[in-house]
């Protein structure tokens, strides 16, 4: 693997995430009246970065194994749960620092080779 | 976020009751959870077969990255993907995004049993250790809600 491509892997996890930011906040609570605007733009920045997320994903795999890049992968639950708490002000208990960091170790073992 | 310095969401809602059973039941965001990581699973394990599929056509200079649409498995790929991102927005009106995405990480459970099956890919003997670590903690993430869903 070059250190491009882990490059790219690394990246393409932060439009991930900052895609997920932008569709949470577009979809939260949808059943009150909000701005029209507002919805629609948090819809399309967030697809938008996820589109980004994709064609990198796709080029990567086809160059490497699967299994070769999904450890990047497991980068995702930390760097989006602690965007979550920065950015959403989301509530975080001890409970889930705990199931996050054992999801992060699991795909990391689960892909690893 | 374009929506300046984050103020505190307001507390979730709850989808809407009164339906039947099973209908019900496929409402229930977690239930949609589950469903989008199936989707997107096979999604990922699509996209993996139609990116190495032969090259039908190769695109002169800039626009080699889209030679993986080529393949009929992107295709089928992507409709998988677009379906679970639209379980996704809606699990997203529910459920906290601290809450909902480890539990979507299921999909690394998903997707490397089918890379295994489907593509043949070979997976390393630590597949079943990372396994159980990720399914343990999502049960831990998943424990205090199904005791509050009793509770209802």
């Amino acid at each position: 693997m070059t250190s491009l491509a882990i490059f790219f892997c690394v990246a393409c996890q932060f439009f991930l995430v900052g895609g997920q930011l932008f569709l949470k906040r577009a979809m939260h609570g949808t059943d009150r009246p909000r701005p029209k605007g507002e919805v629609a733009r948090g819809l399309f920045l967030g697809i938008f970065l996820q589109s980004l997320w994709f064609f990198i994903w796709l080029n990567l795999l086809k160059d490497n194994n699967l299994s070769h890049i999904f450890p990047f992968e497991g980068l995702n639950p930390v760097l989006l749960v602690l965007a979550a708490w920065l950015f959403l002000k989301e509530r975080m208990t001890v409970d889930s620092w705990i199931g996050i960091l054992l999801i992060c170790g699991g795909i990391f073992l689960v892909s690893a080779s | 976020m374009t929506d300046g310095p984050a103020a505190r969401l307001p507390s979730h809602p709850l989808p809407p009751a009164n339906r039947p059973a099973i209908v019900a039941w496929l409402l229930n965001p977690y239930v949609q959870i589950l469903i989008g990581a199936l989707l997107a699973s096979a999604g990922e394990v699509l996209l993996a077969k139609g990116a190495k599929a032969p090259v039908s056509r190769t695109l002169a200079g800039p626009l080699f990255w889209l030679e993986p649409l080529g393949s009929g498995w992107t295709w089928i790929g992507i409709v998988s993907y677009v379906l679970s991102l639209l379980s996704w927005l809606y699990v997203l009106r529910y459920v906290a995004l601290s809450v909902a995405f480890p539990l979507i990480n299921v999909v690394h459970v998903f997707v490397p049993l089918g890379a295994k099956v489907f593509l043949h890919e070979t997976v390393p003997p630590r597949l079943w250790m990372g396994i159980t670590l990720i399914l343990v903690g999502v049960l831990v993430i998943a424990r205090p809600l199904m005791k509050a869903e009793k509770k209802l």
